[in-house]
């Protein structure tokens, strides 16, 4: 459903991406990780020509969407992206946030827009906070009504941009189990995230990005079972003490003092 | 949290309700208070008074305070649309235009806005000859002349407004950085375009932003059209100025021009004041 091909992009005199390529199938799951600086958001970017790239192209269900003279903002309508930090609308209730891309994009009345946005805040379990604004709710609610605002486009894809990684521990679950969710009613997504729990359990692949290209490929089970590059085994090994989970913390911690 | 808001709400009515009640109470003071000190001057020992023979000249005060008023509402009113323009230009208008939008701001702040006033009048030196639109009405049997639009009223306003659009811009643009652009990205997320998102979601919180700032210049600009008595503009204080000129009572006048200015301008922070409150969103 998308291709993307020999992506380069750089800031100033600083290279980011360095021809990253990968393909999406419908309903698939993918999940990006590594290190921090190593180009994952500004890959998402420059998927949906928010930062277009130098080079490269990007197939959207076979239309490049990178040449000149392509709607951009029709584009946009089908690539939903969540963001690190949200990025609610503050003056907008929850339902309003949802709802302005159907009204003033698609155009559609205000009742069926309200009547499609409440249906997404369903679908986010964020139905009874229809009504407030988004400095009255939680990081993890504000997270999930992000969500709900790229899913009532109906986009044919969503882009996660660490949807987690600025919230509070006790308010990630809320977050992961709604995109679990997602995942298993065929939603096709894209996800940069360092939770290797949801890769596990949903992405069909991983993409290890270390400054600027693929360093490696492969299915959750060949990154958690055999990682071939040196790269990925040691910065799996720290996300591990990271979550605590790392073998040698495991041990006993006093041996030796007795 | 639902009650909570409707505690508030309730609040606000009573505050509400309050501020009327203040409001009304000062304005028939103030009334009561003009009457009884008008009765106060009828008395043969009072009639020499600084203070009753100025308050004769009460309908110049009056049609002075209502040029003064013309000019600032319009040019705080141009002033502002100049304002959003400009500040539009500097924040999303590319290399090119925000830098001229820069000049533009940086040439007026720098410059005294008498000069720009007096380059505008004499400089450009149009043949101008003295035309004007009036009315005149009665106010207790004073016949009042209120000039709508001379020469001096229309370039008063023209510059009040080129000069206080400057000042507003970077109110703006202030209030314009500080919501995050995060939500611009956002908005073009969804399929919006640039201008839409400006629109439909930076514009509404800016303004909303700008308020406490703004004020600033709502609060400068009655005192800044004092400069258009200069060029010969009948406004509060080229009214003042003639009943000096007449009476020689210079102190008084002036003090009660102040006063008017004082009150005037109290009453419009406080408005702006209850405004940003009622606009504020909830949360934040």
């Amino acid at each position: 459903m998308i291709r993307v091909e020999n992506i380069w992009k750089s800031y100033d005199d600083f290279q980011v991406l360095k021809g990253v390529s990968f393909d999406l199938a419908e309903q698939e799951v993918k999940v990006i990780f590594g290190p921090s600086g190593s180009g994952k958001s500004t890959l998402l970017r420059c998927i949906n020509m928010l930062s277009p790239p130098e080079k490269g192209d990007i197939y959207l269900r076979g239309e490049n969407i990178t040449l000149p003279g392509v709607n951009l903002n029709a584009v946009r309508t089908r690539l939903g992206m969540v963001f690190q930090h949200f990025n609610l609308f503050a003056h907008l209730k929850a339902i309003d946030n949802v709802s302005i891309g159907l009204r003033r994009v698609k155009g559609l009345p205000k009742k069926e827009a309200q009547t499609k946005a409440l249906e997404a805040l369903n679908r986010v379990r964020m139905a009874e906070w229809a009504d407030h604004y988004p400095a009255q709710l939680s990081g993890g609610q504000q997270q999930r009504v992000g969500i709900a605002r790229a899913l009532a486009m109906e986009p044919d894809v969503i882009l996660f941009d660490e949807p987690t990684s600025a919230l509070d521990p006790e308010l990630i679950g809320e977050v992961l189990q709604v995109m679990l969710d997602l995942a298993k009613t065929g939603t096709t997504m894209i996800v940069v995230t360092h939770e290797l729990g949801f890769a596990k359990a949903v992405a069909s692949e991983m993409i290890f990005l270390g400054e600027g290209v693929v360093i490696e490929k492969g299915t959750p089970q060949h990154f958690f079972v055999s990682p071939k590059s040196e790269r990925v085994r040691k910065f799996l090994i720290q996300l591990e003490v990271l979550y605590g989970t790392h073998e040698e913390l495991l041990k006993p911690m006093d041996e030796e003092k007795y | 949290m639902k009650e909570a808001l409707e505690q508030s709400s309730d609040d606000s009515k009573l505050k509400k309700k309050k501020l009327l009640l203040g409001a009304s109470i000062a304005v028939i003071a103030i009334i009561l208070l003009i009457i009884l000190s008008n009765l106060s001057c009828t008395f043969p020992s009072l009639v020499e008074t600084d203070y009753c023979i100025v308050a004769r000249y009460w309908d110049r005060l009056v049609s002075g305070f209502l040029t003064t008023m013309w000019l600032y509402g319009w040019a705080l009113m141009f002033g502002f649309f100049l304002g959003l323009f400009l500040s539009l230009l500097r924040q999303y208008g590319g290399s090119i235009f925000s830098r001229v939008a820069t000049g533009y701001i940086e040439i007026i702040r720098g410059t005294p806005l008498i000069a720009q006033l007096f380059l505008l009048y004499y400089g450009l030196n149009l043949p101008l000859s003295n035309w004007n639109i009036y009315t005149q009405f009665q106010i207790f049997g004073k016949e009042i002349t209120l000039v709508f639009l001379s020469p001096q009223i229309l370039f008063g306003i023209i510059a009040l407004s080129l000069n206080s659009g400057a000042y507003q811009a970077e109110y703006l643009r202030g209030a314009m950085t500080s919501v995050s652009s995060g939500q611009l990205l956002a908005a073009q997320s969804i399929g919006m375009s640039k201008l839409g998102g400006i629109r439909h979601i930076i514009l509404p919180q800016t303004l909303r932003r700008v308020i406490p700032a703004w004020s600033n210049e709502a609060a400068y600009l009655p005192k800044y059209t004092v400069v258009v008595g200069f060029i010969g503009a009948a406004e509060l204080f080229g009214q003042a100025k003639t009943i000096v000129s007449l009476e020689f009572i210079s102190v008084f006048t002036y003090i009660v021009v102040a006063i008017i200015f004082l009150v005037t301008i109290a009453i419009i922070s406080r408005g702006l004041e209850i405004i940003h409150k009622r606009t504020g969103i909830p949360g934040l």
